[in-house]
Formats: structure tokens, C-alpha cells, sequence
């Protein structure tokens, strides 16, 4: 049924859809709604789970790890420094492949203290073995989180669902909430491949030696490299029963156009809004939504990209010494598959907006450009703070 | 009438294990898994525990064990019973087996929240007085005196071990307590009474554990070196009720002094016996004022 | 829901998750020393004049195998009913566990197993007939029994030759019944005589004895003990009695009753003999004085007699020496020169002197000599040149018309006691049978083999190789037990009767423990060097590697073997610093 909720208040529909049994989480902004929603969920009964305020997140995610090994599913949320602070425990997670799902709401870090929407907390993590996958509204954001437990209870890898602070998070949005029964039809119960279980004990998690430690990493990657299949078959399964899928990238009148504009999260929404403009005026350019980040979905984006001339890559966040990091990983996916060269374009850090003319500017500036700067384009800056 | 005690032990524990001769944590384990038995999960973080648990693809123990990150026991044991208690599972015991860096140090938030939130698990801390798996370097629960790797020579530890059990009776758990590798029964009274505190909340065991590799002394000293730091009253065996109501097992508070002083217990060891007399002296000041005080809580 | 397309995916799922046991890691291969079983012995034993394997007696009476505990006993001590009544327990003074609450009830135990159970002698030894000696055993006191009871057990073929009426020598006309009752005594004469030992009474020692071997027997055991009493040596000495001849005839029920009222009765001596002589006069009805030269505190006699005749009514005068004797029986005046302790002297009793000016006599109806005896012909002892002495008897290969004589008893031992004399008696049969098998120049070094531990006595379990034997000699001192681990405890000595009610008669005074409390008492001993199945090893090794057999399978067969599991004992050698009482030990495991 549809109801106009928050985007938040859609993840945690999503989590009580999953049944999931334990919730934990730590507060910070703007993961808050979240957890509140899941907490009230708990309280009353309506979920069946045990919501565990732990003590920051580091313990938030070792708790949820914990469950996980315990054979139920679970559920965590945070944003900037709380994930920052997961960050031993992420590795953990999936090395431990255990298919945890966690909301993560970009958000930027500091100092100095910065409560808005910046990529830089997630993609910072892109190194720790889980699934990303960014969102842009409140359908998205419910449906992948359901979407989530399918794919890391197949693959054993826990899953990001990320969410843009603000814009998304605490943004009220017409979303079909299915019922359960569907929801039933579509997430079967949680079946672990291995648990904590005193009729059948062994250790989880002991010393691996360097005989063998390559080969479990090694099984790490393999089912990195079976989730763009997995996710394709889930995403199937999703459509035949919802009559909604994704994707792991949306391509938007990239079929013939010279320059493709790739953006994630809602900005994509305002370059969307930008790219029909540009049409309007008879500019030949698409937007490259990228959805699925780890694995990168190099296919994809280069089948995407057929016939392009040039991407400009928009990203909100910054890997310092080397630029945006979509861009980045854009630029590494085409490298061997062949592809337009890619245009990187730092934008709207720390919740600096993102408005359709700046995604214009852009356009523009990707237009004229012979090849693309050696360093990414910093684009809105106000030049009487730049020192 | 004498028995012949010749029934055989379920033990828990596998030999075969990499524990150095004469490891006091590892007889705690096999002490402790004595009462708990086979119904019980083990969460075991970084720590000489994690290697004794043994190498791929083998066990020493024989109950499931969740290994987990340095700073986590308190939080995965958290997390682990709340799965059972989902699946429906009331019998198994979870315990978080930690050494006294993943306890007092790393792992003491953790280990704190979990206090706090009344969780239904039985935290154990082997206490071999410093960071030992990595080799031997200062924890907050090295005592005064001590030297190890990173409190070397005239560096040696000027600060007191940090008493944790006073801090988790501050929390008002309702079962606290110190054991001894030295005193078997006690620990194992111990265990059972925790076990038995199901569904109260955070039962907290501090099991002093000696270490001849690290506190320097022959691997067959072992238990005599427990047992001396129970007699001399440096770590006398007591258990606090609801963070209250405190009992003192070992030594007897009726005895007007210590059977041994501190000084022969701290001579037993190397890695006190840079200390002058003056310095021995002072600690044996200070480990009566401590009894005095335990004894009065005790009255 | 229908077969998915994701049921068929196959995803790699390589995790560091267990599937087998530590315990194919053979870690006994990290060992470069292995506990063994190695039991030491205790101070009890070594304190035992006979030698008495006490931890093993106390350890199977504490199991209730109380028949067992008595074999034990009987293998080094024939006459456990009477050391149960009368040793002065050696062995409780050593006891370790003193140090930590209260000694052992040794010997109250010693005689509660005597009096519970019946329980013969341990098998004789079959010797082939030209092995077979025949033995003349001159006396049937408690070193003449022994003597005759350990050659019997050899396989020798004994004969006592007693002089008075009855066997027990001292054992009878010494120890007053209320200490020794004849029944009990009986019964441990006759299990000597149930080895085959032929007692003939009447017979008075004479030197003729000494041409025994002429009439067929192969050797001579003197066992005479001291026939002729001290005299007092002063002026009057001739109208004092003789304490021992006293105790004698009141056994035999001769002895005179003394009238109510009269004036009090004195006896001179300090040890057991003066003790038991004013008990006796007690119940005579007599107020016995005993009157010693030296403090109370020197007094020979069993302190527990002492305190027993005190709280009888026997009042005790000490730092008194006799002077003269004046008048005659029934009315005397015995003079007395007051006594100033000095320094100790070697043995620890104070040296005396006389306080000059401080006479005084004491008006008595009789004065009994209690001050010593000695040997009564020069015959009865080891000739001076030609006896070999050994640490409790003297044995002379041939002082019989060349055939080989032993000396026993208060003969031979400094220290006069019956426990000493029954060691006496052994030390002599060992040494005559050692004598026959390798001639007198084997004698010293057989005895030396049979001694059980460090500072001991001969044990017959050591001289016959028994499984006992192979333990060390070293002592299990207090500081090696694990004192933490023994609950404190009392002792129990047994019930006696009331002294007012005791005084009156010559009922046994002791009434000894009942079963069950002896059991419970026996579990008080500590079993020093030998495993009593405590199980501190198993408890406390690291590596889960002490193996356990079957109860009662261990050698020898009262244990529950234990053993480490070599396989896996990392040779940290925590099990033998925590065995309590010593019976484990670390060596060297070679490669």
C-alpha cells in the first residue's frame, strides 16, 4: 500500500518486512530515524527482535556479527564517523560472510563536524568486502533493503544499502510499502550455512595460516564476482513478484548521446532534471546512474557507455591525492574493456547543494574540454574562501 | 571415607593445544568448561585464548567458539545471545572468554555497556596481567612493579592494576568475582553459581591466571605462584552480590595476618625482583590497606 | 516458491571454520623432562621403631579396608593391639600434619584396627629343608615375640623358652592390665604361636641356654631383657620394694590392698614403670607420690601416663632425690634432698644438684623403686670384640658353641620401650636369617637394604622386595605438602573412662575409637610420598594428559594408577609440584 513516509522510515519498513531479530545501533545524524523507527518497531511488539542500544558502533557492528553467527538475521544503520568507526569490524564482516545488511546514510566526515549529505564515508570503506549500493528515494531505498537479504544470504557478503543524508533520509515520498505476504513469497526465512550450535560445535573465525588464509580470501573475490549475477537473478525475482527492478546501473538517453553525465544517490534525480533541460536545447547527453558500486559494475557502465564520446563523472566526495572516487573506479573499469575517456567533477561536498545549473556547468565544462584535467574539476567553489 | 577420585572428567578441553607449558589460562579454561559444559557458546577476542583455540582447520575445545575482534567480547556475546534467544534457545550459556588487555583495556567499553544493559551472559576474564600473545607488554592490569616490554628497566609500572571487579560491582551486576587457578572447587563453585544467574544479567568471573612466560618464573610454578598471590592477599577470592554485598573465600578475614608476604610472592617472579626492599614495603602497605577495605565491605 | 535461478548459483564459501581436534598434535614431543610415579617416604614411618608403612595402613583404614590396613601393619609389627595401647607414638610427633592443625591419631587407629578386625599373619616364607633353621629364643617379651615371629615368617622354625607362667614378658608383669588388658594380649601372643612358634613356659634363662645348638637347634636369640632391678643406692635402700616385682604379683592378683587412711606410699623414678606403679598403687588403694630427681617436664614417661595419673590422684614431687630410707614397712620415713634444675645437658633434661641446707623427708607407708634395671648375668650380653652391633640388636656368629647368638631387646636398645624392643626383635631376625644366607660379613649390608627410609628402621617389607620396597628414602618434608588443600580438622583420641571412675578398678582405661570414627580419623592422614588419589595432577595439568586407571587397579593395588599421557605431557612438571605428599617426580626424558 502506498504511504507517504520518510526515506528512513522506508528502510526500517523494509528491515520489519525482512524479520529481521536483532536490530543494533548506535545514534548519530542522519541515521537517527532509522533506528528510532526499528526501536519503536521492537517496543511494540510489532517487530518480533531484540533492539540492542550499544555503545558506539565499532560494538554496534560486533554485535550484529554476533548474531549473524548466532544463525539470525540482523540489521544495522550509521553514517560518517559511526561507520568510519566500524571500519575493523566491516572487514570482519565479510571475511566473516556473514550476510549482514546495513543502511549507511553518507554523510560527511570531519572536522570540523559536518551533519550533510558527502560520499566520502562509504566509498572510504570500499576496500572491506561488502556489497555496495546507493539509492536515490524512498521506493529504492525499501525495495533494495529487502533486496539486500536476498542477495547476501545467497552470496555470504553483508550489503550497504546507501542512502544520501537529508535529501533522502528525512525526505517524505509517496512508497509502495508491500505487504508481508509478498514480501514472504519473495525473502524465504533465514537459512545460515553455518552457526553457533552446541549440538554441532566448531570454531568460526580462528587462525588462518598462511596456507590457507589465501585461498578463504580468494573465496572472498569469487563471490564478489558471483553478485552481479546473484543480483541480476534477485533483481528478476523481485520484478516478477513487485513488478518493480533496477539494475545495477540506470542508463537515461545514454543511447546516442555524446557525453554522458554519471551521477549516484538523488543527485542523479537534479542531473536528470538537468539532462532533459540540455535535450531541451538539443545537447546530446545521458545520465549514467551508477547503482551498484562493489562489485563495480564494469559491464555495465561500458556497455552503457557504447558509442559515448566523453563521461563526466559527478562525485561528492573527494579521495584525496586522487580525486572522486566514482570517477576513479570509472576510469579503472573502462581501462582494459576500452571506453570514453572520463571527466572527473568534484561537487557538493558537505551538503553543498547540487543545483541543475551547476549540473549544467558541468556539462559544459566536460563539452569544451579537450581531454580530461589531470585532477579532478572542483565545481561551486567559492573562490573568496580558497586559500 | 577416601575415594579413589578415579571417575572419569568430562573435559572440554583437547590436548594437543599450543598453550606454553604450565599456561595458567589454559587450566582455567579447562577448570571453567568443567562446570559450564557442553551447553555453552564461547566468544573469544584477541588474545592468547585466540591461538590456543587453535589453527586451522583445528579445535581445542569442544564447544563452539566465536572468535571476534580485539575491542568486541562484550558487544559479539551481546549479539550472540540474543540470536539464541530468538531461535528460542534458553539452556546454552554464553560466555566471553577475554584476557585482562581485551577486559581492562581494548575491550572495557564494551564490556561496560554490556554491564549495563543487564546481559544475559557470563563474561570471564583470564587475568595473566598484561598484553601476553603479542609479547608482553603493559596492560592496565599489570601490577605496580612489574616489569614487561614496554615498562622495561627504571621504567617499570608505576601505576596500580586497576581493580575490576570493583568496577563492574559499581555497575551493580548481580554476580561478581575473583578465582584462582589455585583454587579449583572455588572457580568451579563459581562458574556454576553464574551459570545459575541465568536471565539476572552480566555475571563477571576475574580468574587470575599466572603466566611463567611472561611473569618469569619455571612452568611448574604455576599453580604454586596462584596460590601464593591468594595466601600473601594480593589477590584475595571474593564475590560481590548485586555490586553489594561482598563475601571473602580466601584467605580467611578471621586470620590476623597474611601466611605469606607479598615479598616472597613477588620474589617468586622475575619480573619483580628489581624492586627494592623500600619498594616491597610500600606494596605490602598498600595490599593490606586493600584487605582492610575488602573486609570491611565484607563485614 | 518455486526453484529459483539463485538455488542453483554455486558461491564459493571458504571460511576459517574448525573440522578437526587439536588432539593429532602430538605435543609430548615439546617435553624434554616426564613426571614418573615416585613415592618417598614419610616422617611416621621413619619415626616407627618398627618401621610401620603408616601412610599406606592410614590410606586403606580410611577406605574402610580395614582388614587390609591390619595386614600392613602385621607385615612389620606383630603386636598392634599392644603398641595401640602403650607406644609412646613417635610417630605422632613427627607427623606432619601437626604443623598444620593436629597430628594423626597413628596410634589410637593402630589400636582400633586391632581390636576390629581378626586378621592372621602374613603367609610364612617356604624355605627348603636345609634352609629351614631351628631357633632357641631365650625370653617372651615383646623383642623375644618379635624376634620369634619375624624368623617364623622367614621360614624358620622358632621355640621360646619362657621363664615365668605366662608369655609377654614386661607386656604382662610390667604393664598394668588397665592398660594392657590380658585379653588383648592373649590374642596377639597366640597369633605368634599360629606361625608355628612353640612357647615353653617355666623355663628360666640359664647359660646352659648357650649349648642349645648341641642339642640341634642352629641359633640362639637372647631376648632376656633387664632381669635385675636398680637399687636406690642410698643408706636404707634394702626396705624399698621393687616396683616391677609389685606390678608382677598384682597382675597375678597377689598383690596387697593398702588400708584407707594410711600415710601415702612413695615411688622413686620418672619413667613409665614409676608411672605405672603409682597407678597400680592407686587402685590398690594407696596414695601413691612419685618422687623424681629432675623437673616434672623430664620425666621419661609417656606425657599422656603423666597427665592420666595426675587427674587418677597420683601427686608427683619433683626435683626430690632420695637420701636414706629409715624405718620399716608400713611406717617409714623416706629422706628427701631438695633439687635445683641447671642447663640442659646433651639429652635435653636438666642436670641436677642438690640445694645444700633444704632436707626433708616424707613420712610413707612404703618406698617402691622404680629406677631401672639391668641385665641379669654377664652371659645375656653381646660379648665385647666378637658382636656385631647393629642400631637395634647385636648379633655374634658364634658365642653358641660356634653357632651364631642375637641379642635383642632392652638388651641392646638405648631407648627402652616396646616398640623398640619388637624392632629389636626384627632388627635380630633379619640379621640372623641375612647371617645364614652370607655369613657374617653380609649381615651389615642386608640391613642396610632393608632399611625403608632415611634415618629409619629395618622393615621386612624392604628385606623381602615387597612393592613398597622400590620407594625413596627421601622424607616428604611439611613445607613440600600443599597445606591449602587440607581442610582443618581435629584429632579424636578416643574415649576413656573418667579418672575418678578409672582410679577405682582395673578396667581399661582407653576405650579406643569406634569404626566409623576411625575411619574418619584415618582420613585425616596426609599420605606423605605415597598417591592417595587426590588428584591435584589430573586437575591441575594444562593439558588435560593425566590419564586415570580403573579404582583400585593401581600397583600397588589400593590406587587408581595415574600416569601422564605422553603423547601430549608437555613436561611442565606442574603435576609433581602440586602432588601434596611427594609421590611424583620430573626426570630427564630422554630423546
Amino acid at each position: 500500500m502506498t504511504r507517504v513516509i520518510e526515506g528512513s522510515q522506508a528502510v526500517a519498513e523494509a528491515v520489519k518486512l525482512a524479520k529481521a531479530k536483532v536490530v543494533s545501533a548506535y545514534p548519530i545524524t542522519p541515521q537517527t530515524h532509522i533506528v528510532e523507527e526499528l526501536a519503536r518497531l521492537c517496543s511494540d511488539g510489532t517487530m518480533d527482535a531484540r533492539f540492542i542500544c550499544v555503545e558506539s558502533e565499532h560494538s554496534a557492528m560486533a554485535s550484529v556479527i554476533g548474531a549473524a553467527s548466532g544463525g539470525v538475521r540482523a540489521f544495522t544503520a550509521s553514517s560518517s564517523h559511526g561507520l568510519a568507526l566500524m571500519h575493523e569490524m566491516l572487514h570482519w564482516a565479510s571475511a566473516a560472510r556473514l550476510p549482514i545488511v546495513m543502511a549507511e546514510v553518507n554523510r560527511a566526515l570531519g572536522p570540523g563536524w559536518n551533519l550533510w549529505l558527502d560520499q566520502t564515508d562509504s566509498l572510504a570503506q570500499r576496500d572491506t568486502g561488502w556489497i555496495q549500493i546507493y539509492v536515490s528515494d524512498g521506493q529504492e531505498a525499501l525495495d533494495t533493503t529487502l533486496a539486500a537479504y536476498r542477495l547476501a544470504e545467497i552470496v555470504n557478503l553483508p550489503v550497504m544499502v546507501v542512502l544520501d543524508a537529508f535529501f533522502l533520509s528525512h525526505t517524505y515520498e509517496p512508497v509502495d510499502v508491500p505487504s508481508q505476504e509478498d514480501v514472504d513469497r519473495f525473502l524465504p526465512p533465514y537459512s545460515p550455512k553455518f552457526l553457533l550450535d552446541t549440538k554441532a560445535p566448531y570454531v568460526l573465525g580462528e587462525v588462518a595460516p598462511p596456507s590457507v588464509y589465501m585461498e578463504m580470501r580468494r573465496s572472498i573475490q569469487s563471490a564478489m564476482e558471483s553478485a552481479p549475477e546473484a543480483l541480476e537473478a534477485v533483481d528478476e525475482e523481485f520484478r516478477s513478484i513487485f513488478g518493480r527492478g533496477y539494475g545495477p546501473v540506470e542508463a537515461y538517453r545514454c543511447e546516442d548521446a555524446d557525453i554522458v553525465i554519471a551521477a549516484t544517490g538523488t543527485t542523479a534525480g537534479t542531473a536528470r532534471v538537468a539532462v532533459d533541460a540540455l535535450r531541451d536545447r538539443g545537447e546530446k547527453v545521458g545520465l549514467l546512474r551508477i547503482r551498484l558500486f562493489r562489485p563495480f559494475p564494469a559491464r555495465a557502465v561500458h556497455e552503457a557507455l557504447r558509442g559515448t564520446k566523453k563521461v563526466a563523472v559527478l562525485d561528492r566526495n573527494c579521495s584525496f591525492g586522487a580525486g572522486g572516487i566514482f570517477a576513479q573506479e570509472t576510469r579503472a573499469a573502462l581501462y582494459n574493456l576500452g571506453g570514453p575517456p572520463v571527466h572527473s567533477y568534484i561537487a557538493g561536498l558537505g551538503g553543498r547543494d547540487v543545483t541543475p545549473s551547476l549540473v549544467e556547468e558541468l556539462y559544459f565544462d566536460a563539452k569544451k574540454a579537450a581531454a580530461p584535467a589531470p585532477e579532478s574539476v572542483w565545481l561551486g567553489l567559492r573562490e573568496e574562501l580558497c586559500k | 571415607m577416601k575415594s579413589y577420585n578415579a571417575d572419569p572428567i568430562e573435559e572440554y578441553l583437547n590436548p594437543g593445544h599450543v598453550g606454553c607449558p604450565g599456561c595458567g589460562g589454559t587450566l582455567a579454561m579447562k577448570l571453567a568448561l568443567r562446570a559450564l559444559g557442553p551447553k555453552t557458546v564461547m566468544v573469544v577476542p584477541a588474545s592468547c585464548w585466540a591461538i590456543i583455540v587453535g589453527n586451522y582447520p583445528q579445535s581445542s575445545l569442544k564447544v563452539p567458539v566465536l572468535q571476534t575482534g580485539f575491542a568486541t567480547t562484550g558487544a559479539a556475546a551481546s549479539g550472540v545471545r540474543a540470536a539464541l534467544d530468538a531461535r528460542g534457545d534458553r539452556e546454552t550459556t554464553v560466555v566471553g572468554w577475554a584476557g585482562d588487555g581485551g577486559t581492562f583495556d581494548i575491550g572495557f567499553q564494551a564490556l561496560s555497556a554490556a554491564a549495563e544493559r543487564g546481559e544475559d551472559f557470563i563474561y570471564v576474564c583470564y587475568d595473566n596481567e598484561a598484553y601476553m600473545n603479542t609479547g608482553v607488554q603493559r596492560s592496565s592490569s599489570t601490577p605496580y612493579g612489574a616489569r614487561t616490554m614496554t615498562t622495561p628497566g627504571g621504567g617499570w609500572k608505576r601505576q596500580q592494576k586497576k581493580n575490576i571487579v570493583e568496577v563492574l560491582a559499581a555497575h551493580r551486576v548481580p554476580y561478581a568475582a575473583t578465582a584462582s587457578i589455585a583454587y579449583p572447587d572455588d572457580l568451579e563453585r563459581k562458574m556454576r553459581k553464574a551459570v545459575s544467574l541465568r536471565g539476572a544479567g552480566l555475571r563477571f568471573i576475574h580468574i587470575f591466571a599466572s603466566c611463567p612466560t611472561g611473569w618469569g618464573f619455571a612452568s611448574d610454578k604455576s599453580v604454586k605462584v596462584a596460590r601464593m598471590a591468594v595466601a600473601s592477599r594480593f589477590f584475595p577470592l571474593y564475590e560481590v552480590e548485586d555490586g553489594l554485598r561482598y563475601t571473602i573465600n580466601q584467605p580467611s578475614p578471621d586470620e590476623a595476618g597474611a601466611s605469606l608476604p607479598v615479598g616472597d610472592y613477588m620474589r617468586a617472579q622475575s619480573r619483580f625482583r628489581h624492586l627494592s626492599a623500600e619498594e616491597v614495603a610500600s606494596i605490602q602497605e598498600r595490599v593490606e590497606e586493600e584487605w582492610g577495605r575488602l573486609k570491611q565491605k565484607a563485614e | 516458491m518455486k526453484a529459483s535461478r539463485l538455488d542453483s548459483l554455486n558461491v564459493s564459501l571458504f571460511i576459517s571454520r574448525s573440522s578437526a581436534s587439536t588432539s593429532s598434535n602430538k605435543t609430548g614431543s615439546w617435553s624434554f623432562s616426564r613426571p614418573r610415579r615416585a613415592e618417598r617416604s614419610a616422617p611416621c614411618s621413619a619415626a616407627c621403631p618398627c618401621s610401620e608403612d603408616i601412610p599406606r595402613i592410614e590410606m586403606l583404614a580410611s577406605r574402610g579396608l580395614a582388614d587390609e590396613a591390619l595386614a600392613s601393619i602385621l607385615e612389620e609389627n606383630p603386636l598392634p593391639g599392644t603398641c595401640g595401647r602403650v607406644c609412646f607414638h613417635p610417630c605422632e610427633a613427627a607427623c606432619n600434619r601437626g604443623g598444620i592443625d593436629e597430628a594423626v591419631s597413628v596410634n589410637a587407629l593402630e589400636r582400633s584396627l586391632s581390636d576390629a578386625t581378626v586378621t592372621a599373619a602374613p603367609p610364612a616364607r617356604k624355605l627348603p629343608p636345609s634352609a629351614r633353621k631351628k631357633i632357641t629364643i631365650i625370653g617372651s617379651g615383646p623383642a623375644g615375640l618379635s624376634a620369634a615371629y619375624f624368623l617364623a615368617r622367614l621360614g624358620h622354625e622358632c621355640e621360646i623358652l619362657e621363664a615365668s607362667s605366662a608369655a609377654g614378658g614386661l607386656l604382662r608383669w610390667g604393664i598394668p592390665e588397665y592398660r594392657l588388658p590380658s585379653a588383648a594380649l592373649e590374642r596377639e601372643i597366640a597369633r605368634v604361636e599360629s606361625l608355628g612358634v612353640r612357647i615353653r613356659l617355666g623355663r628360666p634363662a640359664g647359660e646352659d641356654m648357650l649349648a642349645e645348638p648341641s642339642r640341634g637347634r642352629d641359633a640362639v636369640v637372647i631376648a632376656t631383657g633387664h632381669g635385675r632391678p636398680s637399687a636406690l643406692g642410698v643408706p636404707g635402700d634394702e626396705l624399698a620394694l621393687d616396683a616391677l616385682g609389685m606390678l608382677a604379683r598384682s597382675r597375678r592378683g597377689e598383690e596387697r590392698r593398702f588400708p584407707r587412711g594410711g600415710a601415702p606410699v612413695a615411688v622413686v623414678g620418672g619413667g613409665n614403670t614409676a608411672v605405672d606403679a603409682a597407678r597400680t598403687l592407686l587402685r590398690l588403694g594407696a596414695e601413691p607420690i612419685i618422687v623424681y630427681r629432675r623437673r616434672r617436664e623430664d620425666m621419661p614417661a609417656i606425657g599422656a601416663e603423666i597427665e592420666a595419673a595426675l587427674a587418677e590422684g597420683v601427686r608427683i614431687l619433683p626435683l626430690a632425690a632420695p637420701s636414706a630410707i629409715e624405718g620399716s614397712d608400713g611406717k617409714m620415713a623416706l629422706k628427701l634432698r631438695r633439687m635445683r634444675s641447671g642447663d640442659a645437658g646433651a639429652d635435653g633434661r636438666a642436670s641436677v644438684a642438690p640445694v645444700p641446707g633444704e632436707d626433708f623427708a616424707l613420712e610413707v607407708s612404703a618406698v617402691y623403686a622404680a629406677v631401672g634395671a639391668s641385665a641379669a648375668e654377664r652371659w645375656m650380653l653381646p660379648r665385647e670384640g666378637s658382636a656385631l652391633r647393629l642400631a637395634r640388636c647385636a648379633i655374634d656368629p658364634t658365642a653358641a658353641g660356634g653357632r651364631p647368638v642375637a641379642y635383642a631387646g632392652d638388651l641392646t636398645i638405648g631407648r627402652e620401650s616396646v616398640s623398640d624392643a619388637i624392632a629389636s626383635g626384627k632388627e635380630a631376625a633379619i640379621a640372623l636369617d641375612a647371617l645364614f644366607s652370607f655369613g657374617i660379613k653380609g649381615v651389615a649390608a642386608e640391613i642396610e637394604r632393608a632399611l625403608a627410609a632415611d634415618g629409619g628402621s629395618a622393615s621386612m617389607e624392604a628385606y623381602s622386595r615387597g612393592p613398597r620396597a622400590t620407594r625413596s628414602r627421601a622424607i616428604v618434608k611439611a613445607e613440600d605438602l600443599n597445606a591449602d588443600y587440607i581442610e582443618r580438622s581435629r584429632r579424636a583420641n578416643g574415649r576413656a573412662l573418667e579418672s575418678a571412675k578409672a582410679a577405682l578398678s582395673f578396667a581399661e582405661v582407653e576405650c579406643g575409637l569406634g569404626p566409623a570414627e576411625a575411619a574418619a580419623q584415618a582420613g585425616r592422614c596426609l599420605n606423605c610420598g605415597i598417591c592417595n588419589d587426590c588428584d591435584n595432577c589430573r586437575t591441575f595439568c594444562p593439558e588435560a594428559a593425566v590419564d586415570v586407571g580403573p579404582p583400585g587397579s593401581g600397583d600397588p593395588a589400593w590406587t587408581s594408577p595415574r600416569a601422564p599421557n605422553l603423547d601430549y605431557c608437555k613436561g611442565c612438571g606442574i603435576c609433581a609440584t602440586e602432588c601434596p605428599r611427594g609421590a611424583l617426580s620430573m626426570e630427564e626424558a630422554s630423546s
